[in-house]
């Protein structure tokens, strides 16, 4: 990870418009100030209705901010002639992967944005088997995205962003529609791509579990950034969490119920296996 | 005697086709009254098909469905009446909503069971009531209000028809961890207050583990096991290798176990997990 | 039920018919459809009739979704043969009953334009049947891209119809959905008037507009972020090339074209 700025919004405040006559809603995301750094992977918590997925659509000029800025690589969003630019730089996924598909094969719509951006065949043949590798779906490729799982849907999608190789992506969601075995999969997908490939990330999620595997933690708050740090600093605020209708991993929940009955266990720990290996630690021989 | 209860059910896909497939298989529970069941099992193991036939909506391949003991499919007035028996409450139902007003959506069942006015009204308001939907928001298009919101006025669209079973297919998909509170709260809330016997299905043994007091495991179209929450769990490890979610408490044991600990398996809530812990420690001397 | 309607079917293979050219399927479907409209003789519709079977057989798609194809058409075959039989009075007459005449005129017509209906339908499916939807809206947007020149944009006609094909499934999926959902809370479907019925659509429908309208914004915008900026400057992952193949089928059919306009000349038209 170096310390470059791939994203940052600068002071955003952005409201959607209302609809004929009724009142200016409130806004969305207001003074939200948040970068994201080459390779690095955040996770953006917050219940629903908390102004995050807004931000996944600021990051590449789908929406542009009322008030501040949003550089994706020091091009404004604001800009429409550096739209097409900033899309190929930050991709998007979305929640529901139904929505996002746009052929009827796997692998032509894979090809969707590297035709979109006018490559040569070759070109778009060798980042279409590349992409649907990575997100390990390159035996589907013929298939019909219809008879799909959920979470092989959505690794669909996300080759379908990567094979326009953004150098970030953000993920609004992608898990919240999905069942457990669904959700894991796309994890992996996404952890392998920030860690294999270099690929910064940034996920949305209201999913503890998910946040706790990210380099850094950003929660939103009813549409402010309330808190950011290193996973181990955010959830160790569980007072101030669960008041926003957020919660801690079980795991350190019992981690701290743990510590209160006396043992000297790290109340800080996040994974299963940190909590396991400090146990048996404690516990010595068997 | 069981309030409904099913006999060697079993339901194929397109059947005489080649794509025919056997979607569940010699299925035989009973529920009985009062009775708070989860159905887990993951995407394709037959709990939605499963569910479907409890209230006549799919008839099945061979097998009977007995609702208050006469079969369901037995003349076609008595599976009508069985829709308003057994409420079934989709996935999602928040995209099914289609009335002017929440209100009139409510009373949609109601008003297919050919109720008077005043009844539908009645139980339009204690529908409303019990998944918290204020009385302001009754005339108001159910398409202005927020994602949660939806998702509690499509439920109370089915409590409203009074079910004596109520059957609620992923209730807390795609919900945030204080929406999901709310829903397991307010099924509780229902179930005290109605006595009904309540289905909910699950991909996730958590979400059914802290409410339910007997679990439907359904694995590959069969029954895997039908069994109160605490001989289900002591099983963890067979559901972990047929695919499903167990808690992460749950998991912790499986571990230790596994490490050659001398440990329950058969938990799953951090007040258990941390007496389980307490007692090894307490046993090895590590705590005074 | 409502999974069983299939729109513009497919059977996937691999004979010689499903590797032609999509571009060519559509051409040649086009002639021989043209062609069949000039037939006027029985000769050379047996001849067409001969070539079309050769293509079936070919194809190895199996004679029940022939069949399949033709029924739907069955009535509308009906009605035509017994008004040629009705009001055909050209030759001898065989029948006469009252007012009735039936005459060999009347025959030779009813099963000709017999003939040409069935394999009209026929021929149609047989590309739809051994082409992809996907392929076949590619093909329709290359052979018309010429069409620019008139300010005609094929390549949004062809991108409304990909994704219209990609949604027909998820939308069919949708209505069962819905259909079963509004049924738990006892909308009834089956019975009643025809204006009951159709009132009892509506909890379908509205639901099920307002979800499109729903995806189709939630679709342009995952296409924004993929750089979709029409079809300037757009290149595919998939060409198309014409082989051997291609221009032999061209030529057969061609040939017989030829014959058809020859016999025309020398023998007895029937229409």
């Amino acid at each position: 990870m170096d310390n470059t700025n791939i994203v940052e919004f600068h002071n955003v405040t952005f409201c959607y418009d209302a609809d004929e006559g009724e009142q200016q809603p409130e806004p969305a995301i207001r003074d939200f100030t948040f970068n994201v750094k080459k390779g690095e992977f955040v996770a953006v918590l917050g219940h629903n209705g908390s102004g995050k997925s807004t931000v996944a659509k600021l990051s590449n000029s789908i929406l542009i901010p009322n008030e501040g800025k949003v550089l994706v690589k020091g091009m404004d969003t604001a800009d429409e002639d550096l739209s097409y630019e900033i899309r190929k730089t930050v991709g998007v996924v979305f929640q529901n992967p139904d929505n996002q598909i746009v052929a009827s094969i796997v692998e032509e719509d894979v090809a969707f944005g590297p035709e979109n951006l006018g490559l040569p065949r070759e070109e778009i043949r060798k980042r279409v088997d590349d992409s649907l590798k990575a997100v390990g779906m390159y035996e589907y490729r013929h298939h019909e995205p219809h008879k799909l799982s959920g979470g092989q849907k959505q690794r669909v999608a996300i080759a379908g962003i990567i094979a326009m190789r953004p150098e970030c992506i953000f993920l609004d969601e992608p898990t919240a529609m999905l069942d457990p075995k669904g959700r894991k999969e796309v994890m992996d997908t996404v952890i392998k791509l920030n860690k294999e490939y270099g690929m910064s990330v940034v996920f949305i999620t209201h999913f503890m579990e998910e946040a706790v595997l990210a380099d850094r933690v950003a929660v939103i708050d009813n549409s402010r950034l309330l808190l950011e740090g290193t996973p181990k600093e955010v959830f160790k605020q569980e007072d101030l969490l669960r008041s926003v209708g957020l919660d801690i991993p079980q795991i350190t929940n019992l981690a701290r119920e743990m510590k209160k009955s006396g043992v000297k266990v790290d109340d800080s720990v996040l994974t299963l296996n940190e909590f396991v290996e400090n146990i048996t630690a404690l516990l010595g021989d068997k | 005697m069981a309030i409904l209860e099913t006999q060697n059910l079993t339901y194929k896909y397109s059947v005489g086709t080649p794509f025919e497939k056997v979607a569940i298989e010699d299925i035989s529970i009973s529920v009985e009254k009062g009775d708070f069941i989860g159905i887990i099992g993951h995407t394709g193991s037959g709990k939605s098909t499963l569910v479907q036939h409890l209230n006549g909506l799919l008839k099945p391949t061979s097998g009977t469905i007995l609702l208050d003991g006469n079969d369901i499919h037995s003349d076609k007035n008595f599976t009508r009446q069985a829709r308003f028996k057994v409420g079934l409450c989709f996935q999602y139902p928040e995209y099914q909503l289609f009335e002017n007003t929440v209100y009139e959506d409510i009373a949609f069942g109601p008003k297919n069971m050919k109720l008077s006015k005043e009844e539908i009204k009645e139980r339009v308001l204690r529908a409303a009531e019990f998944v918290g939907v204020r009385n302001d928001m009754l005339q108001k298009s159910p398409f202005d209000l927020s994602g949660g919101e939806k998702r509690r006025v499509a439920i109370a669209g089915v409590m409203a028809m009074q079910p004596e079973i109520l059957i609620l297919d992923e209730p807390s998909a795609g919900l945030d961890p204080k929406g999901r509170k709310v829903i397991s709260e307010m099924i509780e809330q229902y179930r005290k207050n109605t006595g009904s016997t309540v289905i909910v299905v699950s991909h996730s043994m958590e979400d059914v583990a802290e409410s339910a007091d007997k679990v439907l495991v359904m694995n590959k179209g069969k029954v895997e096991y039908f069994a109160s929450v605490d001989e289900v769990f002591s099983n963890a490890e067979h559901l972990v290798e047929i695919g499903l979610n167990v808690p992460e408490i749950t998991k912790v044991f499986l571990a230790l176990k596994k490490q050659g600990y001398d440990v329950r398996t058969d938990i799953y809530s951090v007040n258990e997990a941390k007496a389980e812990l307490l007692r090894l420690f307490k046993e090895r001397g590590v705590l005074a | 039920m409502i999974k069983d309607i299939t729109i513009g079917q497919y059977f996937p293979g691999t004979s010689p018919i499903h590797k032609l050219d999509p571009r060519m399927k559509i051409v040649l479907t086009f002639i021989y459809i043209i062609f069949i409209f000039l037939c006027r003789n029985f000769v050379a519709m047996g001849a067409m009739a001969l070539l079309l079977l050769a293509t079936v057989l070919m194809s190895k798609i199996s004679p029940k979704l022939i069949w399949k194809s033709v029924k739907p058409i069955f009535l509308i075959v009906l009605i035509t043969s017994a008004l040629q039989l009705l009001y055909n009075s050209d030759g001898t007459v065989l029948f006469e009953w009252k007012r009735l005449h039936i005459t060999t005129g009347g025959v030779y017509m009813a099963i000709f334009t017999t003939a040409r209906i069935v394999v009209l339908v026929i021929a149609s499916s047989m590309l739809t049947y051994t082409t992809s939807p996907t392929l076949l809206t590619d093909a329709i947007e290359r052979l018309f891209s010429p069409l620019k020149v008139i300010k005609i944009n094929v390549h949004s006609i062809a991108m409304m119809m990909t994704i219209a094909l990609r949604f027909i499934p998820t939308l069919i999926d949708e209505v069962d959905k819905i259909m079963s959902a509004q049924k738990s809370r006892g909308a009834d479907f089956e019975t009643g008037s025809l204006i009951k019925r159709g009132k009892a659509m509506i909890p379908i429908f509205i639901p099920l507009f307002i979800n499109s309208f729903r995806r189709a914004y939630e679709l342009a915008f995952a296409m924004d972020c993929r750089c979709y900026q029409g079809g300037d400057g757009r290149t595919r992952l998939k060409v198309m090339k014409l082989a051997a193949r291609d221009y032999a089928s061209l030529g057969i059919l061609v040939l017989f074209c030829v014959g058809i306009i020859v016999s025309n000349h020398y023998l007895t038209a029937v229409i």
